[in-house]
């Protein structure tokens, strides 16, 4: 019992007052508990000033014998709250009233977990309720406040949504019976809340709801870690190709460039001691020829793998030295324009070699059949493309005569295409002929740097490009 | 690089007294095979052979070369830096680079940094030949990469009046007839010229081209920040 004026006159005295012992119901207060459906007041053995206490109990409402109506009345000197499955269904702190809750709607058949935390101030402490239900069947439950009810020790935690009690937690204990004293036999007053429904469950609510939203965030995460990491490790794989066909270059240039070097000009000495006219001279004049050869072949592939030189600067400055190469061993002159200037722009690989194959294509068949004095090649950059033209004032032919399989031409304009480009062929019996290669400077597959095609086919695009490398 | 293609008939130089050309490379086979090639030219005489370019640095000066041959990579002191030093000491020698690769970025850095021609390394003796002539006569050819990167290097630097680095009319002429691929017979012809007077022009644009990259390419070298090997 706790009254504010009373505890401020006798705060020492908290300890005078252990529990109080149950006594007999007298036939008045009887009556009133058989009406109401009550308990008895319990509480912990453990008694202290200001102290919570918990209680816990499980009923099970029959799944074939549904709640017709279900009442539950508690009191509790001084407080309690009051929860059904967790959910808090009241709270009170008249120790002269009681509070009458109607559960009807939330004793759904099944198990159910009933909890009070009780608290006294101090002096006698105890809770008291009684819950009555009628069920379908006509049968009455009722579920008191008695020494079923099992105290639940305040260090455990989540005890309200506990299904099944701990083996430690001990049996509340009867501190009293309706109508001892200090307490009522008739309550001052009863308390009559509206009736609780059960919570609405909107479907965004529902477990599988949240868990289905849960795993896709989840697996929406994991797939773009999974594909960040796989572009930054592609990135790196990249960097990393370039840096290592780089490197390649170099030990090819380096070690076999330096033996071939060497080989040439050893020989070019070894044949100043032969005679003139001996055959030996002869077989090593034809071994220099042929290692020359290897050895200018071996800078082309070193061009063609080395990354550094993957500009269109490079690759202009390239096709004017094969041009001029090539044609000065035919009577044709070489002509060159090269726009001023030309920007050191990233030039694909796969591109370039693709170009450079059908230029010289189109310089064989000028020299061979254009009978031409004079060819001009002309490359510029217009925007983000190359343009190479290989033009001659000679014989020319009829496009359309010479047109169908079986000359290089249609290859060399399917390549083109394939690489995003086009070619245009110009000519005319006695006109000349002039052909005109249009490139894009980035391949149209890895344009604009990425792509998710690029990532889930991790590559395959450089290795089909990059393993038959001629050097021609 | 297409191969130097030997325009005229090299003049030919008194036996008498031999041209004496300097070598400076580090790979001894290499080094002994140009020796002997350079030697069984009648004319020229190979008259030192060095194994570095700080070797070249002490033993060439006193020597006076008529040409030296310089190896573009050497261990330690480049061919490059080399070349810079060693014109300091013999400003009228003529000194032409050799390179395994045919790499414009680095033969141009070499003609910024001082020399006046470049060979390939697997050039046939004959070319060899016609080369050293040509650069002891005037210019040495010059490919339309080159010429295109020398018209360049020209056009970003315009410095003021100073006509020790301004290209005349005729030679920027020919230097763009050599970008568009003629060879210097074409060019004398084209110009009313002799091909000497074609090579007296290359040989000036050489020239010039060493003044004007002093202060900025070679620097730029010496400090490391230079393209690199192929």
């Amino acid at each position: 019992m706790c009254m504010a004026a009373f505890l401020f006159c006798h705060p020492v005295f908290a300890e005078d007052y252990p529990l109080t012992k149950p006594q007999k119901l007298t036939p008045q207060a009887e009556k009133v508990v058989e009406q109401l459906g009550l308990g008895s007041w319990i509480w912990t053995t453990n008694f202290q000033e200001k102290q919570t206490c918990r209680f816990w109990k499980s009923i099970d409402v029959p799944a074939n014998d549904p709640v017709r109506r279900a009442v539950l009345r508690i009191t509790a000197d001084n407080s309690y709250h009051l929860f059904l499955d967790a959910r808090e269904i009241g709270e009170g702190s008249n120790w002269k009233a009681l509070t009458e809750y109607d559960l009807t709607f939330l004793l759904t058949p099944g198990r159910h977990v009933m909890a009070v935390d009780g608290f006294n101030d101090g002096r006698e402490a105890g809770v008291l309720l009684g819950m009555r239900i009628a069920l379908a069947s006509g049968k009455q439950l009722d579920v008191v406040s008695d020494d079923s009810w099992l105290v639940v020790p305040n260090t455990a935690h989540r005890w309200l949504s506990r299904s099944r009690p701990d083996a430690e937690w001990q049996p509340a204990t009867i501190v009293g019976v309706v109508g001892q004293n200090p307490w009522w036999v008739n309550p001052v007053n009863i308390m009559t809340p509206p009736t609780l429904q059960p919570y609405e469950l909107h479907f965004w609510k529902t477990t599988w709801f949240l868990g289905a939203v849960l795993s896709i965030c989840i697996v929406a995460l994991a797939l773009s870690l999974w594909l960040a990491a796989k572009l930054a490790l592609q990135t790196r794989a990249q960097e990393l190709l370039d840096v290592e066909r780089a490197r390649i270059a170099r030990d090819i240039h380096d070690d076999l460039g330096a033996a071939l070097t060497q080989l040439v000009l050893q020989s070019e000495v070894a044949q100043t001691e032969f005679p003139e006219t001996s055959t030996a001279r002869g077989h090593f004049s034809q071994f220099c020829i042929r290692a020359r050869a290897a050895s200018q072949a071996l800078d082309e592939v070193v061009w063609a793998v080395n990354s550094k030189r993957d500009t269109l600067r490079d690759f202009s400055s390239y096709l004017c030295k094969y041009a001029q190469a090539f044609l000065s061993d035919t009577a044709i002159r070489c002509r060159l324009d090269v726009q001023p200037g030309m920007p050191a722009s990233v030039f694909d690989l796969s591109v370039r070699r693709g170009l450079l194959l059908a230029v010289k294509e189109a310089l064989n068949n000028a020299a061979k059949h254009s009978g031409a004095a004079e060819i001009l090649l002309r490359i510029n950059k217009e925007g983000e493309n190359v343009i190479v033209v290989v033009e001659d004032q000679g014989n020319g032919f009829d496009p359309e005569a010479v047109g169908g399989a079986g000359n290089g031409l249609q290859n060399m304009m399917q390549r083109l295409q394939d690489l995003g480009g086009a070619c245009q062929i110009t000519s005319g019996i006695g006109a000349g002929c002039r052909v005109e290669f249009r490139m894009p400077l980035a391949h149209p597959a890895s344009r604009g740097g990425f792509s998710l095609r690029s990532l889930f086919n991790s590559q395959n695009g450089d290795t089909h490009e990059r393993h038959d490398l001629d050097g021609q | 690089m297409t191969p130097h293609r030997v325009e005229t008939k090299a003049p030919q130089f008194s036996t008498e007294s031999p041209l004496k050309i300097a070598l400076v490379e580090d790979k001894r086979d290499v080094r002994e095979s140009w020796a002997k090639l350079i030697n069984s030219f009648p004319d020229f005489i190979c008259m030192c052979k060095c194994a570095s370019g700080e070797d070249a640095l002490r033993t060439l000066p006193p020597l006076q070369p008529d040409v030296i041959l310089m190896d573009i990579f050497l261990p330690r002191m480049s061919g490059i830096e080399c070349t810079t030093r060693l014109k300091n000491e013999l400003p009228r020698t003529p000194i032409v680079m050799l390179t395994a690769s045919d790499d414009d970025d680095l033969v141009f850095v070499a003609l910024q940094a001082g020399a006046d021609g470049y060979l390939l390394k697997r050039t046939t003796p004959a070319d060899l030949r016609s080369a050293l002539i040509d650069v002891l006569t005037g210019g040495a050819p010059m490919s339309s990469e080159i010429a295109r990167r020398v018209v360049e290097s020209f056009r970003q630097k315009p410095r003021g009046h100073d006509d020790n680095i301004r290209l005349t009319a005729r030679e920027e002429e020919t230097l763009m007839l050599l970008t568009k691929g003629y060879s210097n017979k074409e060019i004398a012809d084209r110009l009313g010229v002799s091909i000497e007077t074609v090579r007296s022009h290359l040989k000036h644009i050489y020239e010039k081209m060493h003044v004007q990259s002093r202060a900025g390419a070679v620097a730029r070298y010496m400090s490391g920040n230079h393209v690199g090997q192929s």
